[in-house]
């Protein structure tokens, strides 16, 4: 006969990897920041408020979000996801390089 | 300078029986890191094919990522390392020690702290995963048999953990 699993079994947040194409537990990935921000192709034409911009500045929602995960103990890439940051629900995840959705 | 050297592992090598499962450790062998964006590059080197799909296992090569691989291999195997062409093969032999995991409990025993579904994770597949905070390589070789690669350092309280797990089964 099997046991119940334990109740953090049961609560734990599954992450779709869009590699593996399976769901994984949260505690596999890695948060890597907000997405598709894009490095500017020559930092040295830029004044000094809009390469502050471009580092530091983060659009910081309430509601739906596009960031960047790493799978990082499973296939080690990253991809992007859309999650509500006020529910912590992921609405989709999707391949680096592929457009925002 | 000493003339022979001695292998020690950092676990005990002695097997740990509890009902339903058995610990042991797994002998020396060969492994290698592979990574290449064109596998074809790295089986035209190696001279076999390698499994595309992540997870999958085929002449003893895990996938464990789009452009990952580890081999396991017999101690002492030696492998062309391929200079020039755009792969990495990386000796990793020494890194990991392999313990199995075998019975028919042996699931409930990883499900301790390892968070994948193994239910749906069947034999034949293979995967870098956690056990509690600790980075594994988990292959599943049989209905009721797993091996886990697991850090040198991290071995003795990885075994530690699954004798523990095991002891307190019901």
């Amino acid at each position: 006969m099997r046991r119940q699993p334990p109740q953090w079994r049961i609560e734990m947040l599954l992450i779709h990897c869009p590699y593996c194409d399976e769901a994984r537990a949260e505690i596999e990935f890695a948060y890597a920041g907000e997405a598709h921000i894009v490095r500017p192709p020559d930092p040295s034409l830029m004044s000094d408020e809009e390469w502050q911009r471009y580092l530091f500045i983060r659009s910081n929602p309430r509601g739906r979000h596009h960031e960047r995960w790493r799978h990082i103990h499973g296939c080690g890439r990253f991809f992007n996801a859309v999650r509500d940051t006020a529910t912590d629900k992921f609405e989709a995840t999707y391949k680096a390089g592929e457009p925002r959705r | 300078m000493s003339e022979a050297l001695v292998r020690t592992d950092p676990v005990s090598g002695l097997d740990f029986v509890s009902e339903g499962v058995r610990l042991s450790l797994a002998g020396p062998m060969a492994r290698f890191s592979l990574r290449a964006r064109q596998p074809e590059v790295l089986e035209q080197l190696l001279g076999f094919k390698l499994p595309r799909q992540i997870g999958a296992i085929q002449a003893g090569a895990a996938c464990l990522g789009p452009d990952e691989w580890l081999l396991r291999a017999p101690a002492g195997t030696k492998l062309s390392l391929g200079s020039g062409l755009p792969v990495a093969i990386t000796e990793v032999s020494e890194r990991s020690v392999c313990l199995i995991v075998e019975g028919p409990r042996a699931a409930e025993v990883l499900a301790a702290g390892c968070p994948l579904d193994l239910d749906r994770f069947t034999a034949g597949r293979a995967t870098r995963t956690v056990f509690e905070t600790v980075e594994i390589v988990l292959l599943r070789t049989g209905d009721n048999r797993f091996e886990v690669e697991v850090w040198r350092s991290f071995a003795p309280w990885f075994r530690t953990a699954l004798e523990t797990a095991a002891g307190q089964l019901r």
